[in-house]
This record gives C-alpha cells, sequence and structure tokens, in this order.
C-alpha cells in the first residue's frame, strides 16, 4: 500500500507545482516525501490579506484513508488556529476527512477556513472570546499579527508604515488601557497577560470591575 | 443483491411476531409473564407475585447467543421487508439507520420512500443496481482519484466499482478503505462512500465480497454488538471470554433507584444488567456502586495515610504532618502553639518541656474532642472501607479457598466418605464466598444510608450475617478428628444454611425496602 502513498503524493506536489493559478505550494522539507510544508496567501478582504501562510504537513502512514496532519507555522490570529501552537480545528481534518481530498484542497479549505472563523468551534477560546465580543479590535489584532509574523504589508490608515505593532496592540488591547494599570506599578507583561484572559476589550470592559483586574494581578 | 432468494418462507405479523417473543422472554422459572405493554415495567405486578421463589425484586430475563441475536435482527428485518417490499438488506440499512425502531421507520417510508432511503445512504429506487453498471459506460480509461493508478477502459468494469452514487474508485482502494475502517476505526453500519461528503452507506454484500475472511467477521460482530448497543432490552456479559447478551424488558433507567436487576449469564457468573458491572452488586444501588468505587479508588490510599500520619491543629484544623522534631508543635497557619502528644496548648505545659504528663488535664481533652470530631467523617469512611475492602479481599482468595477445600475433601474420602458426602463443603464455600460479596456491598450502602430506625434493623442484619459467616469460615478451617467428622459435617450444613438464610434476610430487607421507599441516603440517587 505504501506504494500508492508514494504515487498519489508525487502526483499531488507534481499537480500543485503545474498548477499556477491556486496560488498554493507544496514543497518537500527533507528528502522524505511525508513531511511537506504547504504555503497560501492570506485571503484577500480579511485581516490575513497580504499574509503568506505556511502549514507544515505530516503525511500519516495510512494516507490517504487518514487525514493528513496539519499546523500552521506562521502564528495566525484566528478563533480555530491554536495562536500557541498553530494546531487547526476543522472537520476534514479529522471525521470529516475523505480520501478523495487532496493535499491542494485541505490547503484551499485552510484558506477559507481565514475567510470565514467559526468562533463556536473554536480551539483557541480566548481568540473567540475576543472574535465575538470586539469583531473591530479583533480584527485590528489579527492584522497586526499578519504583518508581524506574515509579513503582510502595513495598512494605509497606519500612520507610520512599517512600525512594529506594539505588545498591547498585537494581544488586542487598547494603550489606554494598559497604561491605566502599568500607572499603578504593575509589570507590563503581566498586565497585558491579565487583560488578555479576562477578554479586557471594547465593550466588554465597562462589564469588569477594576477590582476583578486587581484581584487577577494579585495573584 | 437479489433478495428474495433471502426471504425465506417465515412471515410475521404483528400478533405472531408478538407471541413468539414473549414466549422466549420469558425464563423456565417464569412461562406466565404478560406480554411487555406500555406499562410493562412494573415489577410488583400481581402475576408476578404469585409466582412461588420468584422475588417481587428479581427481573425476568433470558440469556441469548449470538446465533440468537441475529435471529432477532433478522426478524425485524423480515418483517420490515414484507412490510414495505423492499429487499431484505436494504430493510437491514434502514432499521439500523432508525436505531431498530420499526415504527418510526414505516411512518417515515411512508410519508417519503425516496427521502427515507437517501437519508439511511441508500440509492432512491429509481437509479440503476446499486453495484454494478453496465457496460456501456466504460468507453474511456479511468484514473483512481486515490491511489492515482491508471486503468484501461477494458479493466474498468473488473477492476473498479461505484456503489450508484458516481463515486468511482479502484477495488484496491476500496478494500483498503474498508479494511482500515472495520480494523482501526471500529466502524461497521456507518462505513460510508469515500466521495468527499457522500453519505451513502457500504453495503454489507460489498463488505463480504471485498474483505472476506476475519475481517468480514469482525464487521458483522461489530453489527451485532451495535445492534446490542442500540436496544435498551440488550447487554453484552461483561465478563471476559464470555459471547452471552443478556435479554430484560424490566428494566428501564428510571427503575435503577428502586431496583437492583442482578441477573445469571450462562456463563455461570453474575451481572448488574442495569449498569453492566461485572459482579452481583446486591444489595447496593448502581448509582451508589459507582459513586463508592470511584470514591475509594480516589480516596482511600490518601485517607488511609493522613490517618496514620497526620493530626489537626486543635485550633484551625489545619491538617498537619509531623516529620521530626519536638513535641512542641507551632501551626504554621494559626501560629497556635500545642503538645503534640496530648493536643492541650503549650501554655500549660509549664516547665517539663520534654515529656507530656498532661493527658487527663481538661483543656487537653477538649482540644482532643475538636480533634475527634473533625476526624470522625474521615474514620467513618474508613470503618466502612476497611470492612468492605477485608470482604473484597476474602472473596479474591476465593480461588485459593476452593483448592483448600478441594484438597480436603480428598483427605475426607480416605477417612471414610464417598465423593458424593464431601460435596458438602464445597456447597459451603460457595455460600461463603456470595455472602461475602452481599457483605461487601453492603458496607458501601452503610456509608451512604441516612441513620433511622430502619438503618438499625438493616444494621442488625448486616451484623447477624457478619456472625454466620465468621463462624462458618471457622468451621471450615478447623480440621476435626476422624471420628467427629459426621458432627462436623452437620455443622458445616447447617452453618451453610444459617448463612444463606440470614443472607437472604438482608437482601429481602434492602431490597423490599427500595419499592416501599424506606432507604434514605446522603446522596441523591
Amino acid at each position: 500500500m505504501s506504494d500508492a502513498r508514494l504515487r498519489r503524493v508525487q502526483k499531488e506536489i507534481k499537480d500543485c507545482a503545474k498548477d499556477k493559478t491556486s496560488q498554493i505550494s507544496i514543497e518537500m522539507v527533507d528528502e522524505s516525501p511525508f513531511h511537506l510544508i504547504g504555503a497560501f496567501p492570506g485571503p484577500p478582504d480579511t485581516p490575513y490579506e497580504g499574509g503568506y501562510y505556511e502549514v507544515d504537513i505530516h503525511i500519516p502512514d495510512a494516507y490517504p484513508f487518514q487525514p493528513v496532519k496539519m499546523k500552521f507555522i506562521t502564528k495566525v490570529y484566528h478563533p480555530n488556529v491554536s495562536s500557541a501552537s498553530g494546531a487547526i480545528c476543522l472537520d476534514i481534518l479529522k471525521d470529516a476527512w475523505s480520501p478523495v481530498l487532496t493535499l491542494k484542497s485541505t490547503l484551499i479549505s485552510l484558506q477559507s477556513l481565514l475567510c470565514d472563523p467559526v468562533p463556536n468551534d473554536p480551539q483557541d477560546a480566548e481568540v473567540a472570546k475576543h472574535y465575538l465580543t470586539d469583531r473591530a479590535s479583533f480584527t485590528a489584532t489579527a492584522k497586526h499579527w499578519a504583518q508581524a509574523y506574515a509579513q503582510a504589508p502595513a495598512s494605509k490608515q497606519k500612520p507610520v508604515p512599517g512600525k512594529q505593532a506594539s505588545d498591547a496592540e498585537m494581544a488586542g488591547l487598547a494603550e489606554s488601557n494598559v497604561q491605566s494599570f502599568t500607572d499603578m506599578g504593575f509589570e507590563r507583561a503581566k498586565v497585558i497577560s491579565v487583560l488578555k484572559k479576562l477578554n479586557y476589550r471594547g465593550n466588554n470592559v465597562s462589564n469588569i470591575h477594576e477590582s476583578t483586574v486587581l484581584e487577577e494581578l494579585f495573584k | 443483491m437479489s433478495s428474495d432468494d433471502e426471504a425465506n418462507d417465515i412471515y410475521y405479523d404483528d400478533d405472531d411476531y408478538g407471541d413468539d417473543f414473549d414466549g422466549q422472554a420469558g425464563s423456565a422459572e417464569d412461562e406466565s409473564m404478560s406480554e411487555p405493554d406500555a406499562e410493562g415495567y412494573d415489577v410488583l405486578s400481581p402475576s408476578i407475585d404469585d409466582l412461588p421463589q420468584k422475588k417481587p425484586y428479581d427481573v425476568t430475563y433470558k440469556v441469548r447467543t449470538v446465533q440468537e441475536i441475529m435471529d432477532m435482527q433478522n426478524r425485524e428485518v423480515q418483517k420490515i421487508h414484507a412490510l414495505l417490499d423492499i429487499p431484505t438488506s436494504t430493510a437491514a440499512i434502514l432499521l439500523r439507520h432508525h436505531v431498530w425502531n420499526s415504527e418510526k421507520l414505516q411512518e417515515a417510508y411512508f410519508t417519503d420512500p425516496e427521502q427515507t432511503l437517501l437519508d439511511a445512504g441508500l440509492s432512491p429506487p429509481s437509479s440503476p443496481s446499486p453495484v454494478k453498471r453496465t457496460r456501456s459506460q466504460h468507453t474511456v480509461p479511468f484514473e483512481c482519484p486515490i491511489c492515482c493508478m491508471d486503468f484501461t477502459k477494458e479493466q474498468v468494469e473488473d477492476l473498479t466499482l461505484t456503489m450508484g452514487c458516481g463515486h468511482r474508485f479502484c477495488r484496491t482502494c476500496w478494500t483498503e478503505y474498508i479494511s482500515g475502517k472495520i480494523r482501526d476505526e471500529g466502524e461497521s453500519a456507518r462505513i460510508q462512500c469515500m466521495g468527499e461528503a457522500c453519505k451513502r452507506i457500504v453495503r454489507p454484500e460489498l463488505v463480504d465480497e471485498l474483505v472476506p475472511g476475519e475481517l468480514s467477521k469482525k464487521y458483522h460482530n461489530l453489527l451485532n454488538a451495535a445492534y446490542v448497543a442500540d436496544s435498551p432490552s440488550l447487554r453484552w456479559c461483561p465478563h471476559p471470554g464470555c459471547e452471552h447478551v443478556i435479554e430484560c424488558h424490566q428494566v428501564p433507567p428510571r427503575m435503577l433507584n428502586q431496583l437492583v436487576p442482578t441477573v445469571k449469564c450462562d456463563c455461570g457468573r453474575f451481572l448488574c444488567f442495569g449498569c453492566g458491572y461485572a459482579g452481583n452488586h446486591r444489595p447496593v444501588l448502581c448509582k451508589i456502586v459507582k459513586m463508592w468505587e470511584k470514591k475509594c479508588a480516589d480516596d482511600s490510599e490518601t485517607a488511609n495515610w493522613l490517618q496514620a500520619n497526620t493530626k489537626e491543629c486543635t485550633k484551625c484544623q489545619s491538617t498537619i504532618e509531623k516529620n521530626g522534631g519536638c513535641n512542641h508543635m507551632t501551626c504554621k497557619k494559626c501560629k497556635w502553639e500545642f503538645c503534640w502528644v496530648c493536643m492541650g496548648p503549650w501554655s500549660e505545659h509549664g516547665t517539663s518541656w520534654y515529656q507530656c504528663n498532661r493527658f487527663d488535664e481538661k483543656s487537653g481533652i477538649d482540644a482532643r474532642d475538636t480533634q475527634a470530631k473533625s476526624r470522625a467523617s474521615l474514620e467513618r469512611y474508613l470503618h466502612y472501607f476497611t470492612r468492605y475492602a477485608n470482604h473484597d479481599q476474602s472473596a479474591k482468595l476465593d480461588a485459593v479457598f476452593y483448592t483448600t477445600t478441594e484438597n480436603r475433601m480428598k483427605a475426607m474420602q480416605t477417612q471414610g466418605l464417598s465423593w458424593i458426602e464431601t460435596v458438602f463443603m464445597r456447597n459451603a464455600v460457595d455460600t461463603i464466598i456470595a455472602a461475602r460479596i452481599t457483605l461487601k456491598y453492603s458496607y458501601a450502602m452503610a456509608f451512604y444510608l441516612v441513620r433511622n430506625n430502619d438503618t438499625e434493623i438493616f444494621e442488625s442484619n448486616q451484623t447477624d450475617l457478619e456472625m454466620a459467616v465468621e463462624n462458618l469460615s471457622h468451621q471450615l478451617e478447623t480440621n476435626p478428628e476422624p471420628d467427629i467428622l459426621m458432627k462436623m459435617k452437620q455443622d458445616i450444613t447447617n452453618l451453610s444454611a444459617y448463612v444463606k438464610k440470614r443472607s437472604d434476610i438482608l437482601l429481602d430487607d434492602v431490597l423490599t425496602g427500595y419499592f416501599e421507599g424506606r432507604w434514605k441516603f446522603t446522596v441523591t440517587v
């Protein structure tokens, strides 16, 4: 059966190289055709536009009867992608897998997952919370991540193009909110991690009492 | 695919089926059991009460073989086959899709046959025969989209196949796919077409054709297992190596707070029909035995260690381990100073720093009292646990007990008794082990009971049984002189009968008590 697996993977890599329209690339990491890196551009009209996303691909022994194992190498700020490990929550990578799906079609599915997050079935609960409570702030953070990690060009609205996103912006927090607690003498990193955990963003800020934040900070 | 040759001459209409089923469901001791109707779960119905030897808390059941389970499915399938005029294999897939609820299936089918078939992953009746296709289609070569092998147009018919949904793959890939589903994922009734998002179900005939032998056998076992799992009135015997299924219609989950449906499989071992427990956990309820075992697994080691190695601070009740140093303790938490030996306040110890001679002082007694209270719940648990564990251990040693008894029976045969005259020994061991198991679970029950007058009776029953068991156990272990052999036989037989009697009394009291709502538990059941 391994013949069939090798034949199929080689054909998939070849087909992908031939196809110029999809902008999807699949390349070998080492000599093994069963450990690959896939890459695709962030979909247009999303915070990920302009970014370039790399995906680690492992072909299991029983491929294509078992789903391929994929995770993001590029950091992505998205409800269905772990912001720490890059693990992906997508049905076709689990029980909805079908042997007719290919590496290319799976990568295209990942691309469309970036267009349409499924916050109700999240991989990263914190990001999903952010997405559901304050969309504008979520989008801003996702854009910052795209610029910082996926080489997306800085957007035109930004006053200083090319400026690195601040740590507060990266976490989707308002600088003024972070400031108000660092002014009390708390460590900046600690403040950011606590506010992130409490989802201290947008309208949610009014729901969280200052004492709750302080309690967390003192822990 | 043809079903007509499979359709044998057995035809069941509703009445025939009901009668037949009922006759088999009734066990040997209960021929007069009425048909289980909507109210059929009423275990206290007079028809059952009238029966001699059958206790109201016993359930009627039947032990089935795998063959019988298959026959049961076939009967259902034949019924649908005749009623809806569809092939038997289609009927089977429809029934599995509807979790063997034939009324629901009929309703759905009569409303919209096509949709019902599609929902179950079958091709609608209008489409061509599912497995084979006409040759005329294969005018072009074919490349399998999975393994990327090329097939000439002559090879297509023999080496590839589709299930009527238009997704064609080569037979090697089908075989590989189905093997993986059965072997690695334990799938059976829900193996679907390999096409993306295609819900078409792989038919058993195709499985048999593509993966004959072991895997096909496993596939059919899995189908049977799924049938048993889907049916609330069936349960596999949980004992290793046993392939029987218990059928019982009297135990809906809501009855489990007043019924302990212990049944005996044909393999000779007990199980609980309610929770699948591999043994007889009477008198205690399924939910409580589960709670108790979990508690024991979680707590008992920790609790034992705490009991042996720690004391509580007499002021703040923090648990303290003394791991060295003198008896002058200062609680880390509340800074209270006390004496480890008498637990009294250190301030009263005056100059007698290194020996505590203040045991009778009032403050020390008070301190020990508070400590005792805080320990009471732990001790209460350990009290029941040690007795539970003790009987558990004794019952586990039954294999050893049987061999020693076997040896002694042989010894007696050299002393002039015939084999049949020594069988009382083995019967006595059987009785002891059964009684120990009852005792064991009665301690789990006692732990959760709210104390009232009824628990007094329960506890005295427990004490009586405990004493009877210990007496018999002792008798069995003493080696008698040959001249009093007959007397010993008499004693052991009598004691065995007494143990049995006490055991029955305890079980009877508890199990009828459930019906009467006499038992109150500290937890909700």
